[in-house]
């Protein structure tokens, strides 16, 4: 482990270039993903910072490709004879593999770079104004009425970059940064509690607003300190935006080519086919700037693109890297995905559900239940089956009022076959909170309520 | 790792800068994971993680920073920046350190390091492939997985503690996939320990794959599951997360010191049914959560959680020491360099009953038998948690009727505790990854077959 060597003084570019060399010269293509950050998170509590935390991180992925078999391996030491251990592991590994005729290093020798000064803005700020907002918010909400405490808070300010070198010449850069505050707070009234958060993320630290923070969050908890459950029954429910943006996360599979190559994407036969309301189109828009979804290009080096997946209710096409692409005799859609430790898969960027024509008068009108927080999202779904069925809080609304705080209840069903159970769909689209997902707010009826 | 000059001279640096305490976690670890579908090798792949995490702690706050790298300047240059906002005179002084050499209680033979047997973990997940899909021709696809992991770890403070630990984690996994008309459903099985591949010889690649299949071919056949407050039986083995979640995190200090648990102000007091002892234990031999010191360099212990359904115990960390008082358990444990320790679970089990399952069923008019149970999750401050059932059969009339799907168990901590009937005597540990504010660590959890009297299900029926 020691650091006296001379890869530590090389450049990223040197290091992957030196890399690239032994895997071209031990008669294999290959690709390297040297993913980089630098992050500072900070804590508060009882009115005194609780945890400091700097990091700095650097890791080393490759992929190699030798007669066909697919062999990957890591580091996070960069020393000379780690990074030779780490083409060595890569094609021994490649030995076991079945052939894959599919993958193939792409011929492309692009430089890619996207815009520093749009996603990774400098702009000064100090470490004391961090403290200070992170401060600001424990403290600001731990003094309001019923506010036991506010166990989990903080700011972060996270730089990541990702460089992307192949034996055939590619080298594409990207560099992001999210700063980000969050707050938790348990509230307590007699015998009743309730704990709820609520966070905020910006490219610049002046766009977070702390305020902002502190009252969604004691909004969400006083809203449900005394909620109770609702009759078990069938109702119509809208999901607000960030539990929307969870549940159409869990599901995302369908979408998957990689899924489908592998047999268990149910929508594997059905591109071309009705499987949604009319009324529904789902878009990838990686493009949007205005996400943290953005992205230039795919961990191949693919320029992105936007892509209609349903439209009007139609299955447009499945998500493709280079491989799964071609595997259905298709073109990539821009959609490859590979962490340093992992495989070639494929992923979506940014969803962007198409608005509606129902205005929000319309949209709320009428009994529904108004889900704002669901529970057991990963382990009560079955992307496979569609089959769901998750803890949630909400509220029971009339005519867009919230009249009933509800807690204590499941909402359950199939998610595809809701798909076809859409109610409205509003005029109106909305980020959430993490800006992942652009989308309008949908009711869907007939959902299966259990209190 | 790190060599002791650099250790003590980073360590100075550090309560030179007025901190109280002062820490080194040094972490190297290699990982290899095969991952095969159907009868295919579909990926092979290994790597190294290395990293050095700093721990000041003034006071109670904790700063906390990592690197990759190994020299002294930079480890310096990041306690400079740590306590660039707390500088006060010295406290204190570091001790020479005095090496620690730990008793290793979790024998391991065939580890990563002396070589990674691929040929001999393809063999068994190829045969677990072949025994699930000869379960029946609705088995349309598997996926398997091996991985196995030797973690390095090296811990200096400035108590003058230095020590080292070899932790060797080995997991297979078999997920199977059945199809019959459009309708998909999964069934999988997964065993693992704190072991190297020598596992083999107690692991049954035939049990893996019928396991697998068997389940997914019930969940093929599985209607939608009566919904409403009802009562339910609780497998063994990993029905346990439900008390790894609906307690065992609301017993951390991490929580606990917070006062964002709702046990913070009951020990001594009578939290659940007189019938009910829980244990975490890190020091059972093999088993995929047990350690031999945590992750601050302290020796591992059996800690009693619950003693006839009193609060006798909690986990707790240094810090967690220092808030609450209570002694450390020598459950500090996080996922790797980049996180700080925090109060974990290890094994954590609810010791087994008297009873057994045939009363169990025969006492339920209406309810639900959750014979395996998926993930969930649980929020602390309130209790309020959520299980996934993923093999369940509707009771009505004392007798099994039918298979059901997507059932989900929901309610609070101090109430189901409470609610615990019946404890059976099919005690079984089974393995899982803990998520929670020091990372993702391995943790074993398990009980008897369990009977809860009452508990809100939620199904589609």
């Amino acid at each position: 482990m020691s650091g006296s060597n001379s890869t530590l003084n090389m450049g990223t570019t040197q290091m992957a270039e030196q890399v690239l060399e032994q895997v071209i010269n031990a008669g294999a293509s290959g690709d390297l993903i040297i993913d980089e950050g630098e992050a500072l998170s900070l804590k508060a509590r009882d009115g005194e910072l609780e945890e400091y935390k700097v990091s700095s991180s650097r890791i080393f992925g490759l992929r190699v490709i030798k007669d066909g078999h697919i062999g990957t391996a890591y580091s996070e030491a960069v020393d000379a004879d780690a990074l030779n251990s780490m083409v060595g592991q890569a094609l021994d590994n490649a030995r076991f593999v079945k052939v894959e005729p599919h993958e193939n290093i792409l011929p492309s020798s692009d430089h890619l770079k996207t815009d520093d000064e749009l996603l990774c803005p400098q702009e000064l700020v100090s470490v004391e104004q961090k403290i200070q907002m992170t401060l600001e918010i424990e403290g600001r909400l731990a003094a309001k009425d019923k506010v036991k405490n506010v166990p989990y808070n903080g700011v972060q300010d996270i730089t990541s970059q990702r460089h992307i070198f192949s034996s055939a010449g590619l080298n594409a850069a990207t560099r992001s940064r999210m700063c980000a505050a969050y707050a938790y707070a348990l509230v307590e009234d007699g015998e009743n509690n309730a704990m709820q958060g609520a966070s905020q993320v910006s490219r610049h630290f002046h766009g977070l607003n702390a305020s902002s923070v502190i009252d969604r969050t004691y909004e969400k908890c006083i809203g449900l300190l005394d909620g109770k459950p609702v009759p078990s029954k069938h109702y119509d429910v809208i999901f607000d935006k960030d539990c929307q943006v969870s549940v159409f996360g869990v599901f995302a599979m369908m979408f998957s080519g990689k899924a489908a190559k592998d047999g268990i994407n149910p929508m594997r036969e059905k591109t071309g086919s009705v499987i949604a309301d009319s009324r529904l189109s789902i878009y990838d828009q990686p493009l949007n700037v205005d996400g943290f979804g953005y992205h230039l290009f795919d961990a191949e080096g693919t320029a992105t693109k936007k892509s209609g997946l349903i439209v009007e209710g139609c299955l447009q096409t499945l998500i493709h890297n280079s491989a799964t692409a071609s595997y259905f005799d298709t073109e990539t859609t821009g959609h490859a995905s590979r962490g340093p430790r992992s495989t070639l898969g494929v992923s979506l960027h940014q969803v962007e559900i198409a608005k509606g024509s129902e205005d929000q008068t319309t949209l709320h009108s009428g009994e529904y239940l108004e889900l704002t927080d669901l529970s057991g999202l990963h382990s009560g779904a079955n992307a496979i089956s569609g089959d769901f069925s998750f803890g949630a809080s909400g509220y029971l609304c009339r005519d867009g009022e919230r009249i009933q705080a509800v807690r204590g209840i499941t909402v359950a069903g199939n998610f595809y076959e809701m798909l076809n159970k859409i109610s409205m769909i509003g005029d109106q689209q909305h980020w959430d909170e993490g800006r992942s997902a652009l989308m309008p707010g949908i009711r869907f009826a007939d959902v299966a309520i259990s209190g | 790792m790190l060599n002791n000059i650099t250790a003590e001279s980073v360590i100075d640096h550090a309560l030179s800068l007025g901190a109280d305490f002062a820490e080194l976690f040094v972490e190297k670890n290699e990982t290899n994971v095969v991952s095969t579908l159907s009868n295919e090798v579909q990926s092979v792949e290994s790597g190294i993680n290395f990293g050095i995490g700093l721990r000041l702690v003034y006071g109670t706050k904790v700063l906390y920073g990592y690197t990759n790298k190994t020299d002294q300047d930079e480890l310096r240059r990041i306690a400079s920046v740590l306590a660039a906002k707390d500088l006060r005179d010295p406290a204190s002084r570091t001790m020479s350190f005095s090496f620690n050499q730990i008793s290793d209680i979790h024998p391991a033979s065939k580890i990563l390091s002396v070589g990674a047997e691929i040929e001999s973990k393809i063999a068994y997940l190829m045969a677990a492939d072949s025994t699930a899909r000869a379960a029946g021709e609705q088995i349309s696809q598997t996926r398997g997985s091996c991985m196995q992991r030797e973690q390095n770890i090296e811990i200096f403070n400035s108590e003058g503690l230095h020590t080292r630990d070899k932790r060797n984690y080995i997991r297979t996994s078999l997920t199977a996939i059945a199809s019959e008309g459009g309708e998909q459903a999964t069934g999988s099985w997964n065993d693992g320990g704190l072991l190297g591949w020598e596992i083999e010889a107690k692991i049954n690649s035939e049990k893996t794959g019928e396991e697998a299949a068997r389940q997914a071919l019930v969940n093929l056949t599985a209607k939608p599951c009566p919904s409403g407050r009802m009562p339910v039986i609780i497998g063994n083995g990993f029905g346990g997360v439900i008390f790894h979640e609906a307690c065992g995190h609301l017993l951390e200090t991490t929580s606990v010191a917070k006062k964002a648990s709702v046990f913070h102000d009951q020990m001594g007091e009578l939290i659940a049914s007189s019938i009910v002892n829980a244990v975490d234990d890190g020091t059972m031999v093999n088993e995929w959560g047990s350690i031999n010191i945590d992750d601050e360099g302290l020796p591992t212990q059996r800690t009693q959680l619950i003693k006839d359904g009193q609060l006798t115990n909690f986990l707790v960390d240094r810090i967690g020491a220092q808030q609450t008082g209570f002694a450390r358990s020598g459950s500090g444990r996080r996922e790797s360099y980049k996180f700080a320790p925090a109060s974990r679970m290890r094994n954590t089990f609810i010791e087994p009953g008297d009873d057994n399952i045939d009363d169990m069923i025969a006492s339920i008019d209406k309810g639900i038998y959750a014979s395996h149970m998926g993930g969930g999750s649980v929020q602390p401050g309130t209790g309020e948690f959520n299980f996934a059932v993923t093999e369940g059969y509707y009771i009505e009339n004392g007798k099994i009727q039918y298979p059901v799907k997507a059932a989900t168990l929901i309610s609070t901590g101090p109430k189901v505790l409470k609610e615990i009937s019946m404890i059976g005597q099919d005690f079984s540990l089974a393995c899982g990854m803990c998520g929670s504010i020091s990372g993702s660590v391995p943790t074993t959890v398990g009980q008897a077959t369990l009977k809860v009297d009452d508990i809100l299900v939620g199904g589609n029926a």
